[in-house]
């Protein structure tokens, strides 16, 4: 089953690269970032996210396109495709501007301060506000409804290090009389791109990541009542990833592990996530 | 019969590439900082009619623009190209033909209707062996805001070179 899972996603992966159809933006690759595209700027990417748990593991494709309104404001869209989901799935956003789950989610993104102050350098933060339509009608044991997701983030970047702050909150509408808990969540990100990498355009560029992601799922409810036994518990991952730009394309790749995990004993501890991500800017 | 048509074309060169417009720009860009910021900037610039080769280097934080003969762009329509691409486009070393003229202490360039203030700051020795009419020079133009960019900058003259 794993084997054929596995197959099924290299074919899925060089089936993409082959119609030059890649991934997300230049920044981290679960972390909140701030970069947004030109204005009239346009790419599209594709991710492959895993989710394992004690119990199983997820396995989806995901899709963003996105488009620069202007040179501050970033309109995306992203849809998955769910190969294998999650029963007792643990509630996180994924990917830094992408759900973890199977939700459709468009969001804006407004870079709201920039200061350029030198070459290669920057200060910048964004605010992000999305909404999101699930794909299924349960997740763990709870009906789940539409969702409005706030995140903001500020960020430095240089031709050498490269350092992010943010944090967010997802919150779940009802549905059928049940409620999903909310998802505050924060994430710092460090980067580095050593000297060996530092080859001027158009050479490759390369740069690694240290990421970490704290999220702090709420309690659901059911007819207005408080569940704490399902899909609550605090947790910390951490790991690395790495990013490599080539011209118009992008290719990115990492890991995240649990550092902490406070979940209830009925939900099955997570043991890691994984995400390989391509980009291309049309 | 030959003869006369290698005159006559050269005639027209000359004339044409002593026309005012700008010829080199080596615009400083910051906030640039990866391989796709160089190549959106790349490939907004090569959108620009009048554009000839262009280097973009994240290293030097700078775009390196040769344009063709006869073109008409602007400082403020390159820079605006550079903010339209998230970065900030900050000083420019241009090297352009154009039209200097003084009034009253003050010498001002024009280039493709930008007008450019000769600075203070220029060489005094320079700016006393300024002279009106036609010039070609290289300079150093100041940075001005990216949110108010006009057709108004204030240009250090580097060198006087021959037409």
């Amino acid at each position: 089953m794993y084997r054929m899972k596995g197959i099924l996603l290299i074919a899925l992966v060089a089936a993409l690269a082959i119609v030059k159809t890649n991934a997300q933006g230049h920044g981290p690759l679960y972390g909140l970032q701030t970069p947004t595209l030109a204005k009239g700027g346009f790419d599209f990417n594709a991710a492959v996210m895993s989710l394992a748990t004690e119990d199983d593991q997820s396995l989806m494709l995901r899709y963003i396109w996105s488009y620069g309104i202007t040179e501050d404001l970033q309109l995306n869209i992203t849809t998955p495709t769910v190969i294998n989901r999650l029963s007792e799935a643990p509630r996180t956003r994924g990917n830094s501007s992408m759900p973890a789950n199977g939700d459709i989610e468009a969001s804006l993104w407004y870079r709201f301060f920039s200061n350029a102050f030198g070459v290669g350098k920057r200060f910048e933060s964004t605010a992000v506000l999305s909404v999101s339509t699930p794909t299924e009608d349960k997740r763990g044991q709870i009906n789940v409804g539409n969702s409005v997701h706030g995140a903001i983030s500020t960020g430095y970047a240089s031709r050498t290090w490269y350092t992010w702050v943010g944090g967010g909150y997802q919150y779940y509408l009802q549905k059928s009389g049940q409620q999903l808990g909310d998802l505050p969540y924060a994430s710092v990100v460090i980067g580095y791109r050593p000297n060996i990498f530092m080859g001027d355009y158009p050479k490759p560029d390369w740069r690694m990541f240290l990421e970490s992601l704290a999220e702090f799922p709420g309690q659901s409810k059911i007819e207005g009542q408080v569940t704490p036994t399902i899909g609550q518990g605090e947790k910390v991952m951490i790991g690395p990833s790495f990013l490599g730009l080539y011209g118009a394309w992008g290719v990115s790749f990492g890991a995240l592990f649990p550092a902490y995990q406070n979940e209830n004993q009925n939900i099955p501890k997570e043991k890691y996530r994984l995400s390989f991500n391509l980009s291309y800017w049309l | 019969m030959k003869t006369i048509y290698i005159l006559a074309a050269s005639i027209v060169f000359t004339l044409h590439t002593s026309e005012a417009q700008l010829i080199k720009v080596d615009q400083a860009v910051f906030g640039m900082d990866c391989a796709p910021c160089a190549y959106g900037l790349e490939r907004g610039l090569k959108k620009m009619e009048g554009l000839g080769n262009i280097t973009v280097s994240l290293n030097d934080g700078k775009a390196y623009l040769s344009l063709i003969s006869g073109n008409t762009l602007t400082l403020k329509g390159i820079q605006e190209v550079v903010k339209k691409n998230g970065f900030s486009a900050r000083t420019a070393e241009i090297l352009a033909i154009g039209e200097l003229n003084k009034s009253g202490d003050e010498w001002t360039l024009k280039v493709n209707n930008e007008t450019f203030s000769v600075a203070a700051v220029t060489d005094e020795e320079i700016i006393r062996n300024l002279a009106g009419g036609r010039v070609k020079l290289k300079g150093e133009v100041m940075d001005e805001d990216d949110k108010h960019l006009s057709d108004k900058w204030t240009i250090r003259i580097m060198e006087i070179l021959p037409l």
